[in-house]
């Protein structure tokens, strides 16, 4: 099955047009990197394939669903991590996954054991307040991949993250569908097995 | 139904723990309140007929102490930028709707509970009053219902503490209406009780299911 097949895919804000037409297709298991330069677009795109926006023109499909009538249903079977990682500061990391968890329709233990995944179970019972930007980052990953999600969409999830966590970070999207932002075209090659260059409109495979 | 109850009780608790631990919202309010009343009990000229404005004094301080605890449950949300991760669920935007009603209600409850026994210090009401609690408990129901749906509104735009007020106190006139005539005759006054909180309890009912439908609309982008 495709994770994700867009069409003439287009976003305006305003009268401005941000991204697109793009045509996208990933298909199960395949891991992209999306790369370019500031304001070409790599949010928008990851915005629309969270489903956290609407497209102004095209057609998306994701995981063979319709993106714009059945997003109810997709929400369950995507994660998504965004630029900002939005947590619950007088919550304790455990907390805020446990939280996450009945929102989901998960259980509760996958809360801890997801935490022990990003390498965050020392800091369970810390308020999300007090986690460094590297940690909260990593408890982001975790609130993302919590519902083991088919599709598996992080925008910059390197940002913050020392070596130890894009190690973790390597690990979490290993044998995932993953769409991934980012600036480092090194971690892309490592992590990604293509990469779309929204300045260049390019599509390369690495391997 | 277990599903809309899991996710209900969860955002509820959720935003009522992280107000016990950041007291941001309830010793404010209790402040407020407080000051209402001695604000109102130096303006009116109470004398022995304080028991006769006592409920207009009610509802004016409960209706502001209501735009400030309702204006902060999505706008809490949207500031600390955690309302777009809460609506990328699949969770049901009715349940986390009534969720979040249902801790907003709890917080004007608590500011309730210290501004009835300052209302009878301050003009002599009764404190322990059965149909006085039952006429509160239904008004904020009601007023919970509405200042959240508004509030979801207004949180998503730049002018949410100005549009707040502006949707939310037309709506909230009927409660004040009855709410204000069951007040006084619990407080003494003359009048049927029984038809004012029938009334309150209509009024919850319309208010409470037309504002769980349009929440649907209100949270989805």
């Amino acid at each position: 099955m495709r994770a994700i097949e867009a069409v003439g895919l287009r976003q305006r804000y305003g009268t401005r047009t941000v991204l697109g037409p793009l045509d996208l297709v990933l298909e199960e298991g395949e891991r992209l990197a999306v790369l370019g330069e500031n304001g070409s677009g790599k949010t928008t795109l990851l915005r629309l394939l969270a489903t956290a926006a609407r497209p102004a023109g095209g057609e998306l499909r994701l995981l063979g669903l319709d993106a714009s009538t059945e997003r109810t249903e997709l929400r369950g079977r995507i994660g998504y991590l965004g630029d900002v990682a939005g947590h619950y500061p007088a919550l304790t990391a455990l907390e805020n996954l446990e939280f996450f968890c009945d929102l989901q329709g998960v259980e509760r233990p996958r809360a801890r054991a997801t935490l022990e995944l990003v390498g965050l179970a020392a800091a369970a019972h810390r308020p999300a307040a007090e986690l460094s930007r590297g940690m909260a980052q990593r408890l982001g990953l975790a609130r993302a991949t919590l519902h083991a999600p088919q599709l598996l969409v992080l925008d910059e999830p390197d940002a913050g993250l020392d070596e130890e966590g894009r190690e973790v970070l390597a690990a979490v999207v290993a044998g995932r569908t993953l769409v991934l932002a980012t600036h480092d075209r090194e971690l892309a090659s490592r992590l990604c097995q293509k990469s779309l260059d929204l300045s260049r409109r390019g599509l390369e495979v690495y391997r | 139904m277990r599903a809309y109850l899991r996710v209900a009780g969860a955002v509820a608790r959720k935003d009522l723990r992280t107000e016990l631990r950041s007291r941001e919202m309830l010793p404010a309010l209790g402040q407020f309140v407080v000051l209402a009343l001695l604000i109102a009990n130096f303006g009116f000229d109470v004398g022995t007929g304080g028991s006769r404005i006592a409920p207009g004094v009610l509802w004016l301080t409960i209706t502001f102490a209501g735009l400030l605890a309702f204006g902060r449950t999505f706008a809490a949300e949207r500031d600390q930028a955690s309302l777009e991760a809460l609506l990328l669920t699949p969770a049901s935007r009715a349940a986390i709707f009534a969720g979040k009603a249902l801790a907003a209600a709890a917080v004007l409850a608590a500011c309730e509970v210290v501004l009835v026994p300052a209302l009878g210090v301050f003009f002599g009401t009764p404190v322990l009053s059965l149909p006085l609690a039952a006429a509160l408990v239904m008004v904020t129901i009601g007023m919970a219902g509405l200042g959240c749906l508004f509030a979801a509104i207004a949180a998503q735009t730049r002018a949410r503490d100005l549009l707040l007020p502006v949707l939310s106190l037309p709506l909230w006139v009927p409660f004040v209406v009855v709410g204000g005539r069951a007040v006084q005759v619990a407080l003494g006054g003359g009048g049927e009780l029984n038809g004012a909180l029938a009334l309150l309890l209509d009024f919850d009912i319309l208010f409470v299911v037309v504002a769980s439908l349009a929440a649907k609309f209100v949270l989805d982008d």
